[in-house]
């Protein structure tokens, strides 16, 4: 049931208002919503957003609401209008026959009434919220809103309750002034038009004003200036006019427009366009007019709606990501130390350097003082069978020499194993050293991760000391 | 999705801080760090992503647990030209995939047979070893494109002995310490590696562009996010309805702290926003809150040292027509008082008479019974928000340099910063914004930018 926007509506406004309220999309959806989109301008990927997401508000659209009562309000007033519009043309085309219909006050309501409302209309346009103050009581819409207020559903369509300002309220009643005002005239119209079918109707022109023919004459073949040129038969001749001035002083018609009857109903074309053109024809331009003002300011308060700007923003900003997708399974970290000996066992069988070099260990020998007559390098670029010939002869304790500050891998682990497999060894004690600069001393953070490690080694043969 | 993008695999020894140098690249805090070696289980891939396309991937590894038995089988089986010896080593990761004994191996050598490059890391603050030679010897069979990393992890310094090692089997040997790594460190990084492969000069240049512009737009992202935290909280007005004519005291006091708290939660999401900016999603924070009672006139008298100086105070002040002519300033009632003491040198125990309960508004609205209310705000104290300036960006600074790799909290404990966070020139600008907020003005759009601009020179100052 979705229509395809792609202007700003009122209904765009309430709607995007309404879902950002409930869902905004991270940087990373809106961006790449943006990249499938094949009009790149920020209004219409705000609107096709607007479209992909609004079915995440649950709630009823407070746009359909509106609209409803807005349509509801618009369609019975046009009609009301409309026809009041048609009353009057007939209550003032009513010709008893007695006496003419006086040009001038049809001229007033049909032109002057109109003009005068447009002028307001503009002022109501041009200054805002403080034209509308000083010129409110002549205002068209200043009384709509009086009218609007005395409706039942009023709540649902004035601004108070919206979420948008009072300035686009102004000028979504402006836009209705000038449509209304329209549709006054075309009742008008209509009712000049079917009078004129239906009767024949004579015209004449009374005022009190010091007036003649001539000058009259000239104000209305100026009035006629929009269809003088290609319309001629529908601008009053001075023939015409001077025939069809009339005094009501004389109790009865002058003998001459009795006679000219006739001619005095070619008047008829003059006001019919006088009305097309003044009244429906210019209002029409009001309308454009007005139209425009209202899709401006509709234009500026949707990309003030509180988010709109970010989403535009994110639209338009590349979404970059450094991280990984995929989480890491952390590793549960061992607690347990194993227990540490504080001294070396008096005689050792054996001296092994895991990843140590002989000369190494002969510095080591030096520094620690601990001797053995075996002394063997493991490890380190030997292969497994050099390792493997090694461990076989060992036999009784054994000291082996790590490096701290080195983790223990597994190949040192299955080394240890290799080790401890073999019956003929009785005790195994692990010293880490530290580097030769520290004097072999280890820290305490480079023993705790061997003590971490070794504690899953399940052996009694097994020692470690601390030097 | 296999379009052709560089990879590399930062491999080595366990516990050398593979895994804090992936975090730094990758600026990702969620990966595990941890002096157990063997903290890095499995491969891992941190992809650099724009609009969902990869620029390159970065894969974090398992340190080498049996690399002795690994060029065992290598050797036995690779007596074949050089320029196959790649082939054995493809053949050794798809013959041992379900071997648990090589677990570690196969996930640090699968993405280098599917062409990452090498990036070696040993920790250069101990002493070389010659078992290192083994790993390299693998990874010299791998044919791939390779340098290696110098981490400092410790106060030791071996590098010499390593460079010479390492230059045996890499073409570029560099520093690089993850853990004080920044923006700049690790474009720099980026470049020395676009160095190692033709084909990976372009995409690298591009990478760099990226994560220029994600570094400025994480900037502009911060400023922004700090400057509507200081309208929000400048403009800030707690009401509240009251029963009575007059508010009873206990209204006023819970009022007040009502106030307080929200100023406090205020700044906690600002903190957060400002956090998940820089990718930070996990960061523990050693700070005093803020403490509104002690944000006294002047520093001297506060206890925080974010605040300006008396004569910072009047300067600014002056400047912006805080202090002279403000009618409607509350500072207005001392304010003769408060001239009267810069003119006559009497400076000691004013800031005291100004304390936070004489520098907020305290107002009760409302004419009909039963509908009053109480209002609170907005902070009225002149220094109130170059305390919380100088608290936000001070934070912000110090989570834009923070690197991924770091698991310790950050001390965001006052006494850490000591240099004046905004200039003079600067905070001309920025009172005038406070001036207006703290007389509940609302904001010209154009003023806002202003402010946001202003805050953006201070911070990229602190950047530096
Ligand atoms: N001070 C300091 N510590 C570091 C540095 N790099 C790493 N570390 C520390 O070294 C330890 C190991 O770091 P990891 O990054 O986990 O090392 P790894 O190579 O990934 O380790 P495995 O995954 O176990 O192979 C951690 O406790 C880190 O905090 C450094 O540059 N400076
Ligand atoms: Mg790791």
């Amino acid at each position: 049931m979705q229509q395809k926007t792609t202007q700003l509506s009122l209904k765009s406004y309430l709607d995007l208002h309404q879902l950002l309220n409930v869902y905004r999309g991270s940087h990373e959806e809106n961006r790449l919503f943006a990249l499938t989109q094949k009009n790149q301008k920020p209004l219409a990927l705000l609107l096709a957003w607007l479209q992909k997401n609004l079915y995440r508000v649950t709630n009823q659209l407070e746009s359909t609401k509106y609209l409803h009562y807005l349509t509801l309000f618009s369609s019975l007033f046009g009609f009301i209008v409309l026809f009041l519009g048609f009353l009057t043309g007939v209550a003032l085309l009513s010709y008893s026959g007695s006496e003419p219909v006086n040009v001038i006050y049809l001229l007033l309501v049909m032109v002057g009434l109109p003009l005068l409302s447009m002028l307001l209309s503009l002022l109501s346009m041009l200054f805002g919220n403080i034209g509308a103050k000083v010129f409110a009581h002549l205002s068209p819409l200043y009384y709509l809103e009086k009218v609007v207020n005395l409706l039942p559903f009023a709540k649902n369509i004035t601004f108070s309750s919206l979420p948008f300002s009072a300035t686009l309220t102004k000028w979504i009643f402006l836009q209705r002034v000038q449509i209304f005002s329209f549709l006054f005239s075309l009742g008008l119209f209509l009712a000049l038009i079917l009078m004129i079918i239906s009767k024949d109707i004579a015209f004449g022109w009374s005022t009190t004003l010091q007036v003649d023919a001539k000058s009259f004459q000239a104000l209305l073949s100026t009035l006629s200036f929009p269809w003088r040129d290609f319309l001629p038969s529908a601008v009053p001749s001075l023939e015409l006019v001077e025939l069809s001035h009339y005094f009501r002083l004389g109790e009865h018609l002058d003998s001459k427009m009795i006679h000219n009857a006739d001619k005095l109903g070619a008047w008829w074309q003059f006001l019919a366009m006088a009305t097309l053109f003044y009244s429906l024809g210019l209002r029409l331009i009001f309308w454009i007019v007005a139209h425009y003002g209202f899709k401006r300011q509709l234009k500026k308060e949707s990309l003030a709606i509180d988010g709109v700007s970010e989403l535009i923003k994110e639209f338009k900003t590349p979404f970059i990501s450094t991280q990984s997708h995929n989480d890491e399974e952390h590793l549960e970290i061992e607690e347990t130390l194993r227990e540490v000996d504080e001294h070396l066992g008096e005689k050792y069988e054996a001296i092994l350097g895991w990843n140590f070099s002989d000369e190494q260990l002969l510095l080591i020998k030096d520094s620690l003082g601990v001797n053995s007559k075996n002394r063997e390098v493991v490890g380190g670029k030997n292969s497994f069978l050099e390792d493997k010939k090694i461990i076989e002869q060992l036999k009784g304790e054994v000291l082996v020499y790590v490096k701290a500050w080195e983790p223990p891998t597994m190949d040192f682990m299955d080394f240890l194993e290799d080790v401890l497999a073999n019956s003929s060894i009785k005790r195994v004690d692990i010293v880490p050293l530290g580097t030769a600069e520290r004097n072999y001393k280890s820290n305490r953070e480079e023993m705790e991760v061997w003590l971490r490690k070794l504690e899953s080694i399940d052996s009694d043969k097994l020692g470690v000391v601390d030097v | 999705m296999s379009s052709y993008h560089p990879k590399f695999a930062v491999v080595g020894h366990p516990n050398k801080g593979k895994s804090s140098i992936v975090a730094s690249l990758s600026l990702d805090d969620s990966i595990q760090i941890g002096n157990t070696p063997g903290t890095t289980q499995v491969k891992r891939g941190f992809p650099l992503k724009v609009d969902g396309k990869i620029v390159y991937e970065l894969f974090d590894t398992p340190g080498f647990q049996r690399a002795r038995r690994v060029y065992a089988w290598l050797e036995e089986h690779g007596d074949v030209p050089a320029n196959r010896r790649i082939d054995v080593v493809k053949q050794f990761v798809h013959e041992h995939r379900d071997n648990k004994k090589f677990r570690d191996e196969v996930e640090l050598l699968d993405p280098i047979i599917n062409g990452a490059g090498i990036i070696y890391v040993v920790d250069a603050s101990k002493p070389y070893g010659a078992e290192y030679e083994i790993e390299m010897e693998i990874l010299r069979w791998c044919g791939q494109p390779s340098m290696a990393i110098l981490n400092l992890i410790g106060e030791e310094d071996y590098r010499e002995e390593w460079s010479r090692a390492l230059g045996q089997y890499f073409r570029l040997v560099r520093t690089y310490n993850p853990m004080t790594a920044g923006h700049k460190e690790h474009v720099d990084l980026l470049e020395s590696i676009a160095q190692l492969n033709e084909a990976w000069t372009k995409p690298i240049k591009q990478a760099i562009e990226v994560l220029n512009k994600l570094y400025d737009l994480k900037v502009e992202q911060t400023v922004s996010t700090i400057s509507d935290y200081m309208v929000k909280v400048l403009s800030f007005v707690h009401k509240q309805k009251i029963v009575g004519e007059e508010a009873t005291p206990h209204e006023e006091k819970v009022a007040k702290e009502r106030y307080r708290n929200k100023i406090i939660e205020y700044e906690e999401r600002e903190q957060r926003d400002v956090e998940k900016i820089w990718q930070h999603n996990d960061v523990q924070k050693e700070e005093e809150q803020l403490n509104l009672d002690e944000v006294g006139l002047f520093s001297q008298e506060s206890a925080s040292i974010f605040g300006l100086s008396q004569k910072e105070l009047i300067l600014t002040g002056a400047s912006a027509g805080a202090i002279t002519g403000a009618g409607l300033d509350l500072l207005v009632a001392g304010s003769s008082l408060f001239l009267g003491t810069v003119i006559g040198g009497v400076v000691g125990g004013v800031g005291a008479m100004f304390g936070f309960d004489n520098l907020y508004e305290l107002k009760v609205l409302g004419q009909s019974v039963g509908r009053r209310e109480l209002t609170v705000g907005p902070m009225q104290n002149l220094n109130f928000p170059y305390v919380l300036l100088g608290r936000a960006l001070y934070h912000a600074s110090l989570m834009a340099k923070r690197s991924h790799a770091k698991r310790e909290a950050v001390n965001l404990k006052e006494v850490s910063f000591t240099e004046g966070v905004i200039s003079a020139e600067a905070r001309k600008t920025l009172e005038k914004v406070h001036v207006k907020l703290r007389k509940g003005k609302e904001l010209e759009k154009e003023e806002l930018a202003e402010y946001t601009s202003t805050l953006q020179k201070s911070f990229l100052e602190l950047l530096e």
